[in-house]
């Protein structure tokens, strides 16, 4: 009913404080920027505890009604190992005592973004699951969440913002373009203050992370990684690489090169570090959601980072599954030669002993537009006698003659 | 949402000094052509929960949530509403609290017909943004489907409403005041909302509402009965009766 486009800037606008996006890159460093909101009031993740003004009471109404409407989304992704594993990486990282306060819902969306709102609703979207490659990559994006809540960030933002375009409206009144450059400045303020307040979560994702036993190191390779996709999607478009455009002045987050700079200055500065990435947990984990997720990412079109994705993900080694996500990828773009690598892609998995009937439809379909008809109509037949059900059977069987 | 948040705010406290958009009518209803509802029998309205938001407006224009206003006006608007209908002789159900794949169909449903309600509005019921081949009909539908949702609910016909308040506070009168001295014009508050009435049986659009600048305090019963009053202006009748009075449409 709605597309995804649609349902990523719905999700947006809940209340929430994301954890992707970028700015103009500054000197960091590890301590905190901001004042804490009023020192002595009880952790929110505290059991029982209650939004405590009129301000903390409103955004969490309107956090409420956002999760009443995603609690019944289509996009939610209602699988329970997955669910529980992400759960279990939460409460490792922040602890048990914290992680009850979060209600986890994994969002079924291509792109790469992780959010938390001011009641406990935290979203992890599957693009981002597609892309952290361990359990400690995506502790440090689920610390750095965390983090927000913990500091009720979407609430010091909000009184942030109140201050200050209360004082552009006054400014709005001041004569010869003085009042509109003051406005600027205001503006420029409460970008900064989101900015800083990004980096506070950054580092304090990186703190939860340490203690529970995980590798540093991961949380700047997250954005080192994104970095390389970026410039991959930019060569296979022939444009520059957006890694470094952020929107400057309006940015909401640090800049993605700033990001690695502080976050592996603060990673380096923690004595005895914990080792842990957990790689092969969470390649187990995913085992059975690489598949579609990797389907969502093709449809993206977006040839050069989803070669990048399948390239870091196989890592060398080309599983079956790898290699029919290659073969998809290549058959979807259909430039010169591409149908032919398709064909090769689909005839490797096969040779590996996949029996995914899939694998002959793509086959099928990538001959015949290679011009070897007689081949195709045959691997596409092959697809209907394993799966006679499949739902384009009717538009398969037409494609293979009929007979 | 902090990005959009961050640029809506920036956005909209930038805006004063603007010239203030011309509202040529701001209120209007539609209906499909001859409908009524039957003159015996009774009329079963589903109700679904209403979508009610209130705050305050800051000083800058920024909307600040009041949990405290916002749940005494859907409790004060849902009284209103089953007063209203009880004067009209319908019987109103209330869509109950659903899980799980019924509460997704619901779901669904508020999204569609939000989605519907909007193309409503913006095509068809104000001057500016009309599509031509809308012009002369009334037809709009979410289609056969709906009628699940008289299935779960009961009722021939489902009612949605919205409403939207944003109560100008102390320091936004304040810059409107100034801005008045300026030649400025600096609006306070926000009130808006509209209503949509749909045929479960054939998921028809029967009937829409919708008011940009509405009146009544919403969270005070006598200024929850006005709000309805104004957001069933125009509500079909039963075949043969004289319409229920409403407000004259250029009566603001």
């Amino acid at each position: 009913m709605t597309g995804r486009g649609r349902l990523a800037a719905a999700l947006l606008a809940a209340a929430c404080v994301s954890f992707a996006a970028a700015g103009p890159a500054r000197a960091a460093d590890s301590k905190p920027r901001l004042q804490a909101l009023e020192p002595g009031a009880p952790p929110p993740w505290t059991p029982g505890y209650q939004p405590l003004d009129k301000d903390e009471k409103g955004l969490w109404m309107e956090a409420d009604e956002a999760e009443r409407t995603l609690k019944a989304s289509n996009f939610v992704v209602h699988d329970e190992a997955l669910n529980a594993y992400i759960r279990s990486v939460l409460c490792r990282t922040v602890g048990d005592d914290r992680c009850h306060a979060a209600r986890i819902y994994v969002i079924r969306t291509p792109f790469m973004n992780a959010s938390m709102a001011p009641n406990g609703m935290m979203q992890v979207w599957t693009g981002l699951l597609l892309r952290v490659r361990d359990e400690a990559q995506l502790a440090a994006v689920l610390g750095h969440e965390f983090g927000h809540f913990e500091h009720r960030d979407t609430l010091r933002l909000f009184r942030d913002l109140k201050s200050k375009t209360s004082a552009m409206a006054w400014l709005s009144f001041l004569p010869y373009g003085v009042g509109l450059i003051a406005q600027f400045a205001v503006i420029g303020g409460a970008f900064e203050f989101n900015r800083d307040m990004e980096r506070d979560a950054d580092i304090e994702g990186l703190r939860f992370m340490t203690r529970g036993g995980y590798s540093p190191r991961a949380a700047p390779t997250v954005w080192t990684q994104f970095r390389a996709e970026q410039d991959a999607t930019a060569v296979a478009r022939q444009q520059k690489s957006r890694k470094d455009r952020n929107g400057g002045f309006f940015a909401t987050h640090p800049n993605s090169a700033e990001r690695v700079q502080y976050l592996t200055h603060a990673a380096q500065g923690i004595p005895n570090p914990p080792t842990r990435f957990g790689e092969t947990e969470y390649r187990a984990a995913m085992a059975s959601w690489w598949a579609p997720l990797i389907d969502d990412q093709i449809k993206l079109n977006d040839f050069g980072g989803t070669e990048f994705l399948l390239q870091s993900l196989a890592g060398g080694t080309w599983t079956p599954e790898l290699l029919y996500a290659r073969g998809e990828l290549y058959r979807a773009r259909g430039a010169p030669g591409d149908f032919d690598k398709a064909a090769g892609f689909y005839r490797q998995a096969l040779d590996l002993g996949s029996t995914l009937p899939e694998l002959r439809r793509g086959l099928g379909l990538a001959l015949i537009r290679a011009g070897n008809a007689e081949d195709g109509r045959k691997a596409i037949k092959d697809y209907l006698a394993m799966k006679p059900d499949a739902v384009d059977s009717k538009m398969m069987a037409m494609l293979a003659g009929g007979e | 949402m902090l990005r959009r948040l961050v640029a809506l705010a920036a956005a909209g406290a930038l805006l004063i000094g603007a010239p203030a958009t011309a509202q040529i009518g701001s209120h209007k209803d539609a209906a499909k052509s001859g409908f009524t509802f039957p003159a015996a029998g009774p009329v079963k309205i589903l109700v679904f929960r209403p979508d009610v938001q209130v705050g305050s407006q800051t000083a800058g224009g920024m909307n600040e949530p009041n949990a405290d206003w916002t749940a005494t006006a859907r409790k004060q608007l849902t009284e209103a509403l089953a007063r209203a209908q009880q004067a009209r002789s319908n019987e109103l159900v209330m869509m109950p609290e659903l899980e799980g794949e019924q509460g997704a169909l619901l779901n669904d449903y508020r999204s569609l017909f939000r989605a519907v309600a909007s193309a409503v509005i913006q095509h068809k019921l104000f001057v500016g943004n009309r599509l031509p081949t809308k012009k002369a009909e009334f037809n709009w539908t979410l289609g056969p489907g709906a009628s699940k949702l008289a299935e779960i609910g009961g009722g021939d016909y489902g009612l949605f409403i919205f409403s939207n308040d944003s109560y100008g506070s102390a320091g936004r009168k304040a810059v409107q005041m100034v801005g008045f001295l300026f030649g400025v014009p600096v609006q306070v508050g926000v009130h808006t909302g509209y209503a949509g009435l749909v045929d479960l049986h054939t998921g028809e659009l029967v009937w829409i509402n919708a008011d940009m600048r509405m009146g009544g305090d919403v969270r005070e019963a006598d200024g929850a009965d006005k709000r309805i009053r104004e957001l069933l202006n125009g509500f079909p009748a039963r075949a043969g009766a004289a319409p229920p009075p409403t407000q004259a449409s250029a009566a603001k």
